[in-house]
């Protein structure tokens, strides 16, 4: 047992200095060995990128919205179902899912991935590869989550838009038929 | 800046003093109060003072780290920043991007709410009406339209680049957790907004999502199995939360209405408010100084 260090016997009080030990911390602290050199002011360099970058997100929303007008179909008509209805297309995977198993492609499965996706940071806390884009101490971690996660979502989404059509049977987009109107 | 003040002079403050009524009125305000000529002089210097609580180009450090606490918009940021953070290709701006459409969105939304009715007989006109008689209707419509789907793709694409970045490891996992949250939100915001414009396309979009949480009696179907468990048909019970009914209706559209421009957006915001703030208690964004490769 390493007997408890007073105060004095670190920074011995002196009457003459004008400062003083505050208090003694335990750990190392995250900001060691960071310089000053490395940090900006945010004004203005950050507050420029941020500007920036609002004036592009707002140039590219209002070109689209000025040459790719957003779709409007008949009025709404419960007797009339189209072949096939299809959910918004963020839900597509949902709806490719579902049409293999109603339960677990609709429910279960979505609500593993998201249960999934909030328990990451508990089950992976190896403090390595933070602050680089595919750290290769960290391939185990991307290769997972590309295959579980990013590739599926991104392909029954495709899956669901482009390949499908009447009673949700597989068509290539080029081949898809055309709902009599 | 100083203020400067000037000694009040003897006499009239004009060397030509202003003759008729004009005169008489600024020569008894001298009389009384002689400072008020000097501050309606300063009044654009005060006016400023009043409202910024700091100067409008900073150029020492101090200036400049004081016009970040200084402000109540931008104390959120630090005033001091890391220059890797800065890098465009280590986030592509996708974070602020998914921030910035919810602007545009929320901006656009309460501009369509002026001419939006949740009624079935009058939704779909009003959509037309958005086309033909509205200044600027389509491209309003248009904003909100590409605002929305594009959040959809920045708030997945934020969240690949914080895992492949390694961004989620401790100390953000609870930001991490928020995150996930608020993907999981925007996809219902796109869902719910997506039946306002009551057409074909929006009815039975929502006929078939509707239809996929009835699904949910799979569950309660099961647990009833079990002896002294009622059947609670959970799927039946969450549609009709949902859509006030059995089928997409007036019910289901005020209902998805209000979630819409209320209920769900004051979550949203909620939630982006904690985002940040515990982006700066967990020490800013992610740095490779955080860990050894």
């Amino acid at each position: 047992m390493a007997k408890r260090v007073r105060e004095e016997e670190i920074f011995p009080r002196n009457p003459n200095k004008t400062y003083g030990l505050m208090e003694l911390v335990k750990g190392s602290s995250p900001r060691v060995d960071r310089g000053p050199e490395d940090m900006v002011s945010a004004w203005p360099h950050l507050l420029i990128r941020e500007a920036l970058l609002f004036a592009a997100t707002f140039l590219v929303i209002l070109a689209l919205s000025v040459w790719c007008v957003p779709p409007l179909e008949k009025q709404a008509d419960a007797t009339k179902p189209p072949n096939p209805a299809k959910a918004p297309w963020y839900f597509l995977g949902l709806q490719e899912l579902v049409s293999y198993d109603a339960f677990w492609g609709g429910l279960g499965i979505p609500g593993l991935v998201i249960v999934g996706l909030m328990a990451i940071p508990y089950l992976d806390r190896h403090h390595s590869g933070i602050g680089r884009w595919f750290a290769r101490s960290r391939t185990t971690a991307v290769t997972l989550f590309t295959v579980l996660f990013v590739i599926p979502t991104i392909v029954l989404i495709i899956l669901g838009t482009y390949f499908r059509g009447p009673n949700w049977g597989f068509y290539p987009p080029w081949g898809m038929p055309v709902e009599p109107q | 800046m100083s203020v400067q003040t000037t000694e009040p002079k003897a006499g009239p403050p004009d060397p030509k003093p202003g003759i008729g009524a004009w005169g008489k009125l600024s020569r008894a305000i001298y009389r009384q109060a002689p400072e008020v000529f000097d501050n309606l002089r300063q009044l654009p210097y005060n006016l400023y003072k009043s409202i910024y609580r700091t100067t409008a180009f900073p150029k020492t450090e101090r200036e400049r780290s004081e016009a970040f606490f200084n402000s109540f918009l931008l104390h959120i940021q630090p005033a001091k920043i890391e220059k890797h953070a800065l890098r465009f290709n280590y986030t592509f701006g996708l974070g602020l991007i998914s921030f910035y459409l919810f602007l545009l969105l929320t901006v656009s939304g309460i501009l369509l709410m002026f001419f939006y009715v949740p009624s079935v007989e009058q939704a779909y006109n009003r959509m037309l009406d958005l086309r033909s008689s509205v200044s600027y209707g389509m491209i309003l419509r248009g904003m909100h339209f590409w605002s929305a789907n594009c959040m959809i793709g920045a708030v997945f694409f934020h969240m690949c680049r914080v895992f492949y970045t390694g961004a989620y490891k401790p100390p953000r996992e609870f930001n991490w957790v928020i995150g996930v949250l608020l993907f999981v939100l925007t996809l219902v915001l796109g869902f719910t907004g997506y039946l306002l414009p009551w057409d074909q396309l929006a009815f039975w979009a929502i006929t078939v999502g509707a239809n996929i949480a009835g699904k949910a009696d799979y569950v309660s179907d099961h647990l009833a199995m079990i002896p002294g468990v009622p059947n609670m048909h959970m799927g039946v019970m969450m549609k009709n939360a949902l859509l006030g009914g059995d089928t997409v209706g007036q019910e289901a559209l005020i209902r998805f209405y209000v979630l819409h421009v209320a209920l769900l957006p004051s979550i949203l915001f909620f939630l982006i408010v904690i985002h940040f703030w515990r982006i700066r208690k967990d020490g800013g964004i992610s740095s490779p100084k955080e860990s050894p490769e």
